[in-house]
């Protein structure tokens, strides 16, 4: 058992979430106020002026008409894969260092899907009619149109949304209730909502252990549909560049590695600020280390793949496409993913920089810096450089885009804020079930000290 | 034919979204590109004819120029022996067209007369569909334009207007189509004659390059130019079956 | 909300519907501001709504003369397309025409009569105010002058400037000016093929334009003729173009094009020939020489030809010309091989020093093929039934630059009192050299007629504006002629939008104030026009009353007579062959000091300007460049680098005369040490999408004349002077390489299928 651990006891778990809960500092105000600020101001202002403007307030022209909303989209879709999906994943596996961290996890499953909702809204042309693509009885009597990746989209997103909400809702029951005994006023009356009515029987404890298992199930191939399906509204088109079948994995593999360097960042800033060092161990870090490293391999390959394809192919406009992305106008930008993504996760070979924890921050930023650009690249220079050489055009982000996506960051964080504030960010009943208890001294079976 | 033979027979019809057989008419452009000689008579013709917005200045530096029909240069050689070629290039109306399987919510479309239509009034400006087209042919609505009084008042009330957000391209002027074949039904029902709906674009092009008509009527003048030995598609070779057929330009150095 | 009494709850529901009801009422309201609406029941005249109107009418964009339809709905013109009638342009229209929308309605148009305010200096050009007056002062005020001077013997002082003008219009002007007692009758438009006049006059005697049958001939020659974009009547060339390229049964007609900068011409032509700027006359002479010593030309004079063309040995032309000896030698036997050929010159290459003697050895080649009469080459165009026993035909008015000197010296030494002007904008398209500008500051009234603010127009100190053509009563009578007789009428398409008048109205309405309304007692232009048509119509067989011929008229659009001029047998006078040859072409400017060569060309979209305020023509992409919305200057890439230029380097170019700042172009179809600069922008007036826009390389033109006082357009020399500054061209942007992609699929098979299977359209016989 490690050091930290060896003398935690049942109720320190209580008392250390419910204080993370209720105790707030100046600090978390001036968090919350600014990220709420900078939300309003970088994110809403911007487009409620793109809104009365068009497109046009954004750096999109003719042939790109795609733009940073779209590969912020994608990048906040890639971040909600890693918390559900890895939790998941871990729950089956019965891995217990899963145990303190899938909540955040799964919350930043669910906020990234949140933002990435908003970032469809900012998208599209015409946002007030948005509700088209959803296939409900109308006067039109118009369906959406099902042979649309986009649609499928919709409901691939729509589908892992709910999924989500009801998986880290159902694994929050328990934790509600045992948050409800703990407070008074407005906060027990949230938690008795949300609770249920939780009464810790043996029956409720079992059918949760059902349905949480059942959905865990079935929420792995939807995660690993869901950024396929993304990735469809690419690769089902015939533009260079972007129709190639290894888009499926190449998205999946590139949102699973993007989810697990968020989910890094996001045990930092918890272990740090919400005190939970005695939670979030080394343990994690090497772990969440081991599993960048593989996807950081894997990625990395199929990169290498996207270049042999393209060269393989001796179609010009692949040819074309490929080079204006490595050696074009976005060049710099090229190297740089390379470098954050592929180079700089071999440092993770090392389990000493595995288990240092600001080294792993900085390398996990790094990662979605890296892996933002990636889906940036895509789709400022494919567009660029498509079939019709006459055509060919050059885009430039407008400070009004730039502006929204710090602002999508802002609301980002703005939601989890409010989020450590709320819902217990670590599950205190899976917490528990690592430690020992008066029968068993070493704690649950299945841990075994790292090192 | 045996079993696999019908499939084969019969997977064309299938394959593609639409397919001539169930169309009332096929209207199909052919441009010679021996004759074209590059001067944009067409561009201002369907600019007039279809309210294009004058995006300005500005917003063309920025690339958003909105040309339904638009002449590209393709350069070979170096002076002295430099070759200058131009191809019009405007909405291919695919019968297997890319842009029509991704709208989200059916905006545009293949109708009764192989023409891939845009519906303004449900594009909710996802944008996907100009993405998907090969030819770069699609133009988005970047803001609401306007026209300087009284330049407004030369806009042409058969075709609407479009706001910000909507997705535009070249219809075949679908609107003259429309008014043919009500012209052709109040005649009595007859089919519309060849030459007898022509596009802006081709009606002005001072060179006759273009030829538009149905391609169903066998005795047409575009049904002939398919079978002409020079005839081809541009981007063939990604099976959009565009029903524009471009007849090749004549290099005679060429060895 | 759980106790709540019946009343009170009548009361809140009550209160909510008229609040629900007041709000969307307001909402309504907002959206939908209250209208009155005016019952169609007494409608306007000429519109049902919901149904078309088409007018046929005349172009009035340039001075082809295409016929044009005009689609109106509910009093507004909507789309122009070319009259199918029309033997110029068939059905046809270019960019400009169907441009000439804007011109009907762009929002900079002069509204009603005006005054100037403030005196004329002409430093502070554009910042005068004007007044608004009536027509009864702008008029009266004109009339007294030109009646005293009348009076006082001084006749001679008054002078008419008119853009080019045909038909019964240019009657009207010649027989005013004539009951004022003045001959000052002038017409200047910068495009003005003169040399081609002076060396056709010199050639065949003639004074119109003869019928170059692009549609028939199998092989065209072109020296500097841009005859698919700007010469002279682009829309019938390149219906011609078409036909003879992919119309015709059995053969592919082949288009060379010599000229030291493609044009659209250049692009389309088989063959892309760049002699050195200057020297196109030598090369005629040099194929012509190759054709007489070759002894294809058998006619019965050709010992004087052989004598005249000694000179002109394919190898010293080669050398003149940088064209190969062998090349010279393959253009002289594809001329004659592929007859019926045609010769035509013009654009830059008319434009030098010797420029007349260049279309006067163009002419020659024609003759010496035996293409003259003949179909498929030229043919001689009756004199326009308008003008039978006119003394002078309406071209000949018009002003060279040698006339446009003398009329500016006159001014500046008092002889011009009063200046007519009427659609001409010479301030913008004279070299500053002529320093017109400042010879209108000397003289004491200017009158200005046309539709808008243009240079010239706002040196006038009194603004009497006239409709636009889409709005005017007119004629025409193409010129060049079609091959036989044909006139056109222009009607208005619409009702006067502004208090302006046609500029036919406003000049019968100074003659009734000046008391001619014996020699001239039309009340307006529609009923002179009739007056005039009245006599063409008697020449035909009258099995109808006039006014049926006259509505029948109008409606179409066009009338023709089915008449030729014998054109074979023409042999060129002794003296001519004699004194055919051509000197090398003298530039202005020291070659050291101005090592560049200025090639200014007449741009699709603007022409010589005079489409600068219309949008459409503004955001036109250049088809040879894609740039929009300003100037540029064309460097040949090798030029380019050894300069150490870029694309967007703002250079200034500097002629002894003047120097303009543009941005560089790289453009590869382009001799290195020519530069090319399309003429258009640099508007300092002419409305919002004109001002302030780009550069205008007439300003810097060197004074250059060729033997008749022709500008030598094409013969300044230039120097390139780096600012260090840069901008971005706008322009549709792209690469223009195929990259092996074909996109545009070339065939080496020049033989031709049938046409009967081409689906063409067949050109009706001209």
């Amino acid at each position: 058992m490690p050091p930290e651990e060896q003398s935690l006891v049942y109720a320190d778990v209580n008392r250390d979430v419910v204080r993370s809960l209720l105790v707030t500092g100046p600090r978390y105000y001036v968090a919350l106020y600014t990220a709420l600020g900078v939300t309003v101001l970088c994110f809403f202002f911007p487009w409620f002026y793109q809104l009365f403007y068009g497109i046009g307030a954004a750096g999109m022209n003719h042939p790109n008409v795609w733009g940073t909303y779209l590969s912020s989209f994608i990048f906040w879709i890639g971040l909600s894969h890693s918390g559900t999906l890895l939790s998941c994943v871990l729950h089956l596996t019965n891995s217990p260092w899963r145990k303190a961290m899938y909540r955040s996890a799964e919350a930043m499953t669910l906020f990234s899907l949140m933002v990435a909702g908003v970032m469809v809204f900012v998208h599209v042309g015409r946002p007030w009619f948005l509700h088209w693509a959803l296939p409900y009885p109308n006067q039109m009597e118009m369906w959406p149109n099902f042979r649309s990746p986009l649609l499928f989209d919709v409901m691939a997103i729509a589908t892992y949304l709910t999924g989500s909400i009801m998986f880290i809702y159902m694994g929050s029951i328990p934790d509600f209730a045992a948050v409800r005994d703990r407070t008074t006023g407005w906060r027990r009356h949230f938690y008795v909502l949300m609770s249920m009515g939780w009464r810790g029987t043996d029956r409720e404890w079992h059918r949760l252990g059902l349905a949480y298992t059942f959905l865990a199930v079935l929420i792995i191939p939807l995660a690993v549909s869901v950024h396929s399906i993304v990735s469809w509204d690419f690769a089902m088109s015939i533009v260079p560049a972007l129709h190639q079948t290894i888009f499926a994995p190449y998205f999946v593999v590139g949102a699973i590695y993007s989810g697990t360097a968020g989910i890094v960042t996001v045990m930092f800033l918890l272990r740090k600020y919400m005190d939970f060092g005695q939670y979030i161990t080394t343990v994690h870090f090497d772990n969440l280390g081991k599993l960048l490293l593989a996807l950081s391999l894997m990625w990395t390959y199929i990169n290498l793949i996207e270049i042999f394809t393209a060269w393989y192919s001796g179609s010009s406009a692949e040819l074309e496409a490929l080079t204006y992305k490595l050696f074009g106008y976005y060049g710099a930008l090229y190297w740089e993913m390379i470098l954050f993504c592929a180079l700089a996760p071999l440092l993770l070979i090392s389990t000493r920089f595995r288990t240092s924890f600001v080294p792993m921050l900085i390398l996990s930023i790094a990662i979605n810096i890296g892996m933002y650009t990636e889906r940036f690249l895509i789709v400022a220079t494919s567009l660029s450089r498509q079939y019709l050489p006459d055509a060919w055009g050059f885009y430039v982000p407008s400070a009004v885009e730039v502006s929204i996506l710090l602002g999508s960051l802002a609301m980002f964080t703005t939601l989890f804020l409010l989020f450590v504030k709320l819902i217990p960010s670590i599950s205190i009943y899976e917490v528990k079930e690592t430690l020992a208890t008066p029968s068993n001294k070493t704690g649950s079976d299945a841990w075994q000290p790292s090192h | 034919m045996d079993f696999f033979e019908r499939i084969r027979d019969g997977w064309d019809k299938h394959r593609k979204p639409a397919h001539e057989d169930d169309f009332d008419y096929a209207w199909t452009m052919a441009i010679d590109l021996d004759i074209c000689t590059g001067c944009g008579a067409c561009v201002t013709a369907c600019q007039a004819e279809n309210n294009l917005p004058i995006v300005g200045e500005e917003e063309f530096a920025r690339g958003r120029e909105i040309k339904w029909i638009r002449i590209e240069r393709y350069w070979e050689g170096e002076f002295p022996d430099a070759k200058l070629s131009f191809i019009p290039m405007m909405c291919q109306h695919c019968d297997a067209a890319p842009c029509e399987t991704v709208c989200p919510v059916s905006a545009t479309y293949h109708n009764q007369d192989g023409l891939n239509t845009q519906i303004y009034n449900r594009c909710i400006g996802t944008r996907a569909c100009a993405v998907y087209c090969p030819y770069e042919v699609r133009y988005f609505n970047y803001t609401s334009h306007h026209w300087e009084e009284p330049l407004d008042q030369q806009l042409n009330p058969d075709v609407t207007v479009r706001e910000k957000g909507v997705m535009e391209k070249c219809t075949f002027c679908i609107q003259r189509i429309r008014q043919a074949k009500d012209r052709a039904k109040d005649d009595g029902r007859r089919r519309i004659r060849d030459g007898e709906v022509q596009p802006a674009c081709v009606q002005s092009c001072p060179a006759q390059a273009m030829t538009f008509g149905d391609r169903k009527d066998t005795q047409s003048r575009v049904a002939k130019m398919i079978n002409n030995p020079r005839a081809y598609r541009v981007l063939d070779e990604l099976n959009t079956s565009p029903s524009v057929i471009y007849l090749k330009k004549v290099d005679a150095d060429a060895p | 909300m759980a106790n709540i009494d019946r009343r009170d709850f009548l009361k809140l529901v009550g209160a909510g519907s008229v609040g629900a009801g007041s709000g969307f009422m307001l909402a309504e309201s907002i959206k939908h501001p209250v209208e009155y609406l005016i019952p169609a029941v007494i409608p306007p005249e000429d519109f049902s709504p919901g149904i078309v109107t088409w007018y046929n009418s005349v172009c009035g964009m340039c001075s082809a003369g295409c016929g044009i339809s005009v689609r109106t709905r509910e009093g507004r013109a909507k789309k122009i397309e070319g009259n199918p009638a029309h033997p110029v342009n068939q059905g046809r229209l270019c960019a400009l025409g169907q441009a000439g929308l804007q011109v009907l309605y762009n929002p900079d148009r002069l509204t009603a009569p005006a005054r100037r305010t403030h005196p004329r200096d002409s430093a502070a050009l554009g910042e005068a105010n004007w007044e608004q007056i009536t027509w009864e002062e702008g008029l009266t005020t004109v009339a007294q002058r030109l009646n005293e001077l009348r009076e006082g013997g001084q006749s001679d002082s008054i002078c008419l400037l008119s853009e080019g003008v045909r038909g019964h219009l240019a009657s009207l002007f010649e027989l005013f000016i004539a009951q004022l007692g003045s001959d000052r009758l002038l017409h200047y438009d910068f495009s003005h093929p003169h040399s081609l006049y002076a060396a056709n006059q010199r050639f065949f005697g003639e004074q119109v334009l003869p019928y170059y049958d692009v549609k028939n001939t199998r092989y065209l020659l072109s020296f500097g003729a841009d005859y698919l974009g700007s010469w002279i009547s682009p829309v019938h060339h390149s219906l011609g173009f078409g036909h003879s390229r992919q119309g015709q049964s059995g053969f592919r007609g082949q288009f060379v094009q010599i000229e030291p900068r493609m044009s659209i011409s250049g692009a389309a032509a088989d063959q892309w020939i760049a002699a050195k700027p200057g020297t196109e006359g030598f090369l005629a002479l040099g194929i012509a020489h190759h054709i007489v010593s070759s002894g294809h030309y058998r006619g019965a004079d050709r010992a004087d030809w052989a004598k005249s063309l000694q000179n002109y040995s394919t190898g010293r032309v080669a050398e003149q010309t940088g064209v190969p000896a062998d090349t010279i030698a393959q253009l002289a036997d594809a001329f004659m091989g592929n007859r019926p050929s045609l010769a035509i010159g013009g654009g830059g290459a008319g434009s030098h020093s010797n420029g007349v003697d260049t279309l006067i050895a163009v002419n020659a080649l024609n003759y010496l093929a035996g293409n003259i009469g003949k179909a498929g080459g030229l043919a001689f165009n009756p004199i326009p039934v308008a003008y039978p026993t006119a003394a002078i035909l309406p071209h000949a008015r018009q002003a060279n630059y040698r006339k446009m000197l003398a009329l500016a010296e006159d001014a500046r030494r008092g002889k011009i009192q009063v200046l007519l002007l009427s659609g001409t904008n010479p301030v913008f398209s004279l070299p500053a050299a002529a320093k017109f500008q400042e010879a209108l500051t000397a003289i004491p009234l200017v009158v200005s007629l046309s539709s808008f603010m243009d240079e010239t127009t706002a040196m006038a100190d009194l603004i009497l504006p006239s409709h636009t053509y889409l709005e005017s009563w007119g004629d025409d009578f193409p010129e060049p002629g079609v091959g036989f007789s044909t006139g056109s009428v222009s009607q208005p398409v619409v009702s006067p939008l502004y208090n302006t008048r046609a500029t036919g109205d406003i000049i019968l309405a100074l003659a009734h104030k000046l008391n001619l309304s014996e020699t001239m007692p039309w009340p307006d232009m529609k009923d002179y026009l009739k007056a005039g048509w009245r006599e063409i119509y008697r020449r035909g067989p009258g099995q109808e009353s006039f006014e049926s011929f006259w509505i029948a008229l109008v409606r179409a659009g066009v009338w023709g007579e089915k008449t030729r001029r014998e054109s074979t047998g023409f042999v060129p006078d002794k003296q001519v062959v004699r004194n055919i040859g051509v000197t090398p072409p003298q530039f202005s400017g020291d070659s050291e000091a101005y090592p560049f060569i200025l090639h200014p060309y007449l741009s699709i979209g603007l022409h010589d300007g005079r489409g600068a305020n219309l949008p459409w023509m503004q955001e036109l992409p250049d088809p040879l460049t894609s740039v929009v919305y300003g100037s540029w200057v064309e460097l040949n890439p090798a030029t380019a680098e050894r300069l150490g230029f870029a694309e967007g380097d703002l250079v200034k170019v500097e002629s002894p005369y003047g120097s303009i700042t543009v941005p560089v172009y790289l453009y590869r179809a382009l001799r290195p040490e020519v530069i090319a600069i399309p003429i258009g922008q640099g508007h300092s007036e002419y409305g919002r999408y004109a001002k302030d826009r780009g550069s205008n390389p007439i300003q810097i033109l060197a004074p250059q004349m060729d033997t008749t006082g022709n500008l030598a357009w094409s013969a300044t020399r230039v120097r390139l002077v780096a600012t260090g500054e840069k901008v971005a061209l706008v322009k549709t942007g792209g690469t223009s390489r195929q990259l092996g992609r074909e996109i545009i699929q070339t065939t080496t098979s020049s033989a031709a299928y049938n046409a009967q299977d081409s689906g063409r359209i067949p050109l009706r016989e001209v």
